[in-house]
């Protein structure tokens, strides 16, 4: 951290000398700038204009101030989005990391043919969505054929709805997107694991540390800058959710998976109601900025290791 | 040392601006037919040598009369609409697009699309088949021309049929003769057909809705679908989910095809693709039964047209190009290579050799192309949403049907 702080007073230059020194880089910058204004910033801009219009596709558009965002407030369908959508992240963001972490400990552990099963677990994360999520909806078919209906039957339990019942559905479409992104988590764990000192475990070893206790004095800890990325980053993708539910449920039973991004999907393009569909869209990226706030200051500081 | 440098940069700013300037092909003034237009198609068979040919001849019967440059573009179906949109937006679109029934009220309602009355004044419309020139007209105005059509109905297992004891020469013609083999399914083990809960309401709700004698909604605006028939068609399908005539899944179900193809299944709602479908793995026996009748005898089915956008620079050839496109002789073509019912009576000929296929098109006069509305697309995740609570059991017919009444009348007031 001091280091750091050292560098930013030598920096100090005069704002000429240091264009002068650096011109080069920007020049080589500027493509990419040019690029990332145009298909970022405008958009990003622009759609915060549009919040307050009512924007045809061709044609007059009109002022209409805050119309949106109070209906937004008002907008029962909204609310319920918001709340199956933090639903999705409860059933989803944990079990995502614990796989994960537990994936990457099995294949880090030297068991025989780990580079096989790394293979194997990473293998819905390089799958076409739609292929999984194909597989998944088959494997949990709402009727007495179903796969699943057909193996708990096997212990006598009666046939579920699973897609087809308000109550389940939101759970098996998390269950898809753990199995589809697990993998992805496991590799950022076994990065972790693998940069974790060998001494430390040693020096716990020759103490007589037990297994268990070697994990959550050791390990775990010493994993917190890769906890905090992968939270955040399934955390985002979380509140991103929309593509099972547009392929496997079509937002139901009764608005049950209609997450924000599915909503906002239907209102931009299906009733192109595209400033509302703005306003949703913000309302997701402000909710996304808190979330990565709080996230960075609970779990996001600097792990001294010694 | 600097100026060449600044120099440099103000190069690279100069390519920028030019590259982003590219220039718009120049176009005809109103009124008068030549110039180039381009058109937007889709990949509507999976062979596209054979479409390629076909757009050939249809361009080269166009350019017979009219002195014009058409280019075909060629969308991929996934998120047309998106694309569509966007072109509209930066007014870099096609002068012509293939559009469907709910897509053109609310792209028209929107002013997004040009009125084609003025160039049919002497044009006759009397070959088309009346059910696939109502998709085309919103509030008494014509948008656009239709070239292909399909009729939703009733595809039997024979084996099926066989094993509850009825006979494929004597197939159920109303709701009451349906419901009563529907039973005898279920006594037996199948399912008597299947309901896609989660996917459009044409193929579900919509057409029991029809044959019940209720809509949805009308043009102007009246609610009709907590009204009597449109209860009649709620309880039918409470019905058929209690009994177990439709699957248990059919709640959010996208699809039924392992419990069809399997052969579980008495009755399956399908068009032109089910019969290529069933005739290509030759699997299933199969009839073909004649849209149901409770009041009306009504069914769904798709039409497809093309439509003028209202910015085009060049809308007299657009227009033309669009009539040319949908003659008989085009239809066609066009229907021969894709296997879509044409909308004019004169071009069914072509199906005169394949009895199924003029069997689905003597259908296409009950087809009605969906709920013509520039909200029917807002509104159709309201009713799946009561549809799905009833028949999760937390709401009777009456009360599914009087919520979704109220969730429309607030999609339109606002």
């Amino acid at each position: 951290m001091k280091k750091n702080k050292n560098n930013k007073t030598r920096n100090k230059l005069p704002f000429k000398e240091r264009f002068r020194k650096n011109a080069i880089v920007y020049l080589f910058l500027i493509p990419i700038l040019i690029h990332f204004a145009i298909f970022q910033v405008f958009p990003f801009l622009f759609s915060f204009v549009l919040t307050f219009m009512d924007w045809r596709i061709i044609g007059n558009h009109e002022w209409v101030g805050l119309k949106h965002w109070i209906y937004f407030f008002q907008d029962k369908l909204a609310w319920k989005a918001l709340w199956n959508t933090f639903m999705f992240s409860v059933y989803y963001i944990v079990p995502t990391m614990a796989i994960g972490l537990i994936l990457a400990l099995i294949i880090n552990s030297g068991v025989r043919f780990a580079g096989f099963f790394k293979g194997i677990f990473f293998l819905p994360v390089v799958t076409s969505f739609v292929i999984v999520a194909g597989l998944w909806g088959w494997l949990f078919g709402g009727t007495e054929s179903g796969l699943i209906n057909w193996l708990i039957g096997l212990f006598g339990v009666e046939p579920q709805l699973f897609l087809a019942d308000s109550s389940q559905a939101l759970i098996v479409l998390a269950g898809l997107s753990i199995f589809k992104v697990a993998g992805s988590t496991m590799i950022y764990y076994f990065a972790g694991l693998q940069s974790i000192p060998k001494d430390l475990y040693e020096a716990a070893k020759i103490d007589g540390a037990s297994k268990m206790k070697i994990f959550w004095k050791i390990t775990f800890p010493l994993l917190k800058p890769i906890h905090f990325y992968v939270a955040i980053v399934t955390t985002i993708g979380s509140f991103q959710i929309f593509d099972s539910a547009y392929l496997l449920t079509g937002g139901g039973p009764n608005y049950s998976t209609t997450t924000i991004v599915f909503y906002l999907y239907q209102q931009g393009f299906t009733n192109l109601n595209l400033s509302y569909a703005a306003v949703l869209s913000y309302a997701l990226f402000f909710i996304i900025l808190i979330v990565s706030l709080i996230q960075r200051k609970y779990i996001g500081k600097d792990t001294a290791i010694y | 040392m600097k100026k060449k440098f600044s120099f440099l940069v103000l190069l690279i700013g100069l390519m920028f601006v030019a590259v982003a300037c590219s220039d718009d092909a120049g176009s005809e003034g109103d009124g008068e037919v030549g110039g180039e237009i381009t058109v937007w198609v889709h990949p509507y068979t999976g062979d596209a040598a054979k479409e390629e040919e076909m757009w050939d001849t249809i361009i080269k019967n166009f350019q017979e009369e009219f002195d014009a440059e058409v280019n075909i573009e060629v969308i991929p179906w996934s998120n047309r609409d998106q694309k569509i949109l966007t072109a509209l937006a930066a007014n870099n679109g096609p002068d012509v697009f293939y559009a469907i029934p709910d897509q053109m009220p609310q792209y028209a309602d929107a002013g997004m699309l040009l009125e084609l009355d003025p160039y049919l004044e002497d044009f006759d419309m009397t070959d088309f088949v009346d059910t696939a020139l109502v998709s085309t007209k919103w509030q008494d105005k014509t948008y656009g021309l239709p070239i292909l059509q399909e009729s939703y109905t009733y595809f039997y297992n024979k084996a099926v049929i066989e094993a509850i004891g009825e006979d494929p020469e004597n197939l159920p013609e109303t709701w009451d003769d349906f419901k009563a083999w529907a039973e005898k399914a279920k006594d037996k083990g199948y399912y008597a057909t299947t309901f896609q809960g989660g996917g459009s309401m044409n193929g579900t709700l919509y057409p029991y809705l029809w044959q019940a004698g209720g809509d949805v909604i009308t043009q102007d605006n009246e609610v009709m679908i907590n009204n009597e028939a449109g209860v009649e068609a709620f309880t039918l399908v409470n019905e058929m989910y209690e009994n177990g005539w439709i699957p248990e899944d059919s709640i959010t179900a996208m699809e039924h095809d392992a419990i069809w193809n399997s052969g579980d299944m008495l009755a399956v709602l399908g068009s032109g693709i089910t019969l290529s479908n069933l005739q290509s793995t030759g699997e299933i026996d199969f009839v073909i039964g004649p849209p149901l009748k409770n009041k009306e005898q009504v069914t769904y089915g798709t039409v497809g047209m093309f439509v003028v956008p209202s910015n085009t620079d060049n809308p007299a050839t657009a227009a033309e190009f669009v009539k040319v496109l949908t003659n008989a002789e085009n239809q066609r073509t066009f229907n021969e290579v894709t296997q879509y019912i044409p909308t004019r009576e004169s071009a069914k000929d072509i199906f005169d050799e394949q009895p199924y296929l003029a069997q689905l098109a003597s259908y296409t006069q009950y087809a009605l192309p969906g709920v013509i509305h520039p909200k029917g697309r807002d509104i159709m995740p309201m009713i799946q949403a009561e549809l799905q609570t009833m028949m999760e059991g937390k709401k009777t017919p009456q009360e599914a049907a009087d919520s979704a009444a109220e969730s429309i009348k607030a999609a339109i007031g606002d």
